[in-house]
């Protein structure tokens, strides 16, 4: 029987702590994928997969789709929610959050002094 | 109690940090940051560029969110964030954030309605006791009362918003988006003298602005520069008309609709008071063709300024925080979104059974 979903990637994200990359999972993996032409399956794995122990701090994300259009599609779309997650990761965690930030913050309303 | 609150279902990216010291003190506003992303004129907010711009911009008003709040991680209780209805890929875009937030402070996420958001935080600014509530936004345009705990839906735009209306007609004219294409019709139409005739288009409780916007886009063809003098439109008077006469008209005739589907909900419902929430219920017309109708009736109408009318992070921290503290827990496998969400789906625990008390 033909394989109906040929096209197939698969992505290893590494993160700092195995506690990271479970946030990760657990973030990204709510969202259903839009297309039924593209099938996605999420694992924790260790960085060195022939080794027996070692801590599981890569996101391992399997895509596999019926065309390589749906599958660059679905993959550039995880990648930038990806972005968020790390974006998050990197300047809300309880010990980063009240230092400043490096971004502008022009344009927005409701600036005021900040109390940090 | 203090709760975070992410919002994005539309083209206003908000972040709000709210503050229930005690549920006999009104609520405490630690933070309210907004960043709007408009497109060229002539051009509406597309579902990818919106949720680009939502997803460059939630980090840094986040941070700038609890730095101006001055709180800590600790002394939250919630990060809520907009569920829906809304745009598919801005609210996940923000979904997506919340639910990390969530996870790496411990926190619990709670999903809100963004109509139930609007209603909520009308209600905590104005103090009106039960009024008949006129919804209208780029998105929305329902007129909605309570009972019995659910916020009931009495009339609605059958096919789009009055705000979308509004937005679309800009588009048209080729008016500028910023700050927001409906403010600009607005002091365009200030301007405006002769009114046009449009259709109007009230189906007993509900309304409808497709055809008013097709007849609009008509007359705006035939107002055009390129034309010769004689062949374009004019009004009684022989005067050509303008871009302000057809803003004025457009304006004048769905804001006469809203006000009359509203009464015709006061009627029914026996209520005096209107609150008018979303965006569109920033502009002053129809606040002013509100109130003659409300005084006739003997009663007021309320509304908020743009930091609460037009979409905020802050109602969603509000109105999250209200269900939260109803003890109403979400799993995160839940923390969805939706694009269509029912403003009487949300079963509305924090308020009285009895109409008339709070």
């Amino acid at each position: 029987m033909a394989d109906e979903f040929p096209c197939k990637l698969t992505l290893h994200l590494p993160f700092p702590t195995p506690a990271l990359a479970d946030t990760a999972l657990r973030a990204l993996s709510v969202d259903q994928e839009l297309s039924p032409l593209v099938r996605r399956s999420f694992t924790l794995v260790a960085p060195d997969t022939t080794a027996e122990s070692g801590a599981k701090n890569v996101l391992q994300v399997s895509y596999s789709a019926t065309t390589n259009r749906m599958l660059r599609v679905a993959v550039n779309g995880f990648f930038e929610s990806v972005g968020v997650v790390i974006g998050v990761m990197r300047e809300l965690d309880v010990d980063v959050v009240d230092m400043p930030g490096s971004e502008s913050l022009e344009g927005a309303q409701g600036l005021e002094q900040v109390k940090v | 109690m203090i709760a975070l609150g992410l919002e994005g279902s539309a083209n206003k990216l908000g972040v709000g940090i709210i503050s229930h010291p005690s549920p006999s003190k009104p609520p405490l506003i630690l933070a309210n940051l907004r960043h709007t992303y408009n497109s060229p004129p002539g051009e509406g907010f597309l579902p990818k560029d919106t949720a680009k711009h939502h997803r460059a911009w939630v980090v840094r008003l986040v941070k700038q969110a609890i730095r101006q709040a001055g709180v800590k991680v600790e002394d939250i209780s919630c990060i809520c964030y907009t569920k829906g209805p809304g745009m598919g890929a801005p609210l996940q875009s923000v979904a997506i954030a919340a639910r990390t937030l969530a996870l790496l402070w411990g926190k619990e996420l709670i999903g809100v309605n963004h109509c139930i958001g609007h209603i909520e935080m009308g209600r905590a600014i104005t103090h009106a006791p039960n009024p008949i509530v006129l919804y209208v936004s780029g998105g929305n345009t329902q007129v909605i009362a309570y009972s019995h705990r659910r916020y009931r839906i009495f009339g609605e735009a059958l096919d789009l918003a009055v705000g979308n209306c509004l937005d679309r007609f800009a588009r048209t004219l080729m008016i500028p988006n910023n700050p927001a294409p409906g403010y600009n019709i607005e002091q365009l139409a200030k301007k405006g003298k002769h009114l046009i005739d449009l259709p109007y288009a009230v189906k007993g409780m509900d309304a409808s602005f497709s055809g008013i916007l097709a007849a609009a886009d008509i007359l705006a063809a035939q107002i055009s520069e390129d034309l010769d003098d004689a062949k374009r439109l004019k009004a009684e008077d022989g005067e050509l008309v303008t871009k302000a006469d057809l803003c004025f008209s457009l304006q004048e005739t769905v804001f006469a609709m809203l006000v009359e589907i509203t009464e015709r909900a006061m009627a029914h419902v026996g209520s005096r008071e209107v609150l008018i929430v979303g965006g569109v219920g920033c502009n002053e017309r129809l606040q002013e063709m509100m109130a003659l109708m409300a005084k006739d009736r003997g009663g007021s109408v309320f509304a908020t300024d743009e930091r609460f009318c037009i979409d905020n992070g802050i109602m969603i921290a509000h109105a999250g925080l209200l269900a939260y503290e109803t003890g109403i827990k979400m799993p995160l496998e839940n923390s969805t979104c939706t694009q269509r969400y029912r403003t009487d789906e949300v079963f509305v625990a924090w308020r009285d059974q009895d109409t008339a008390s709070s």
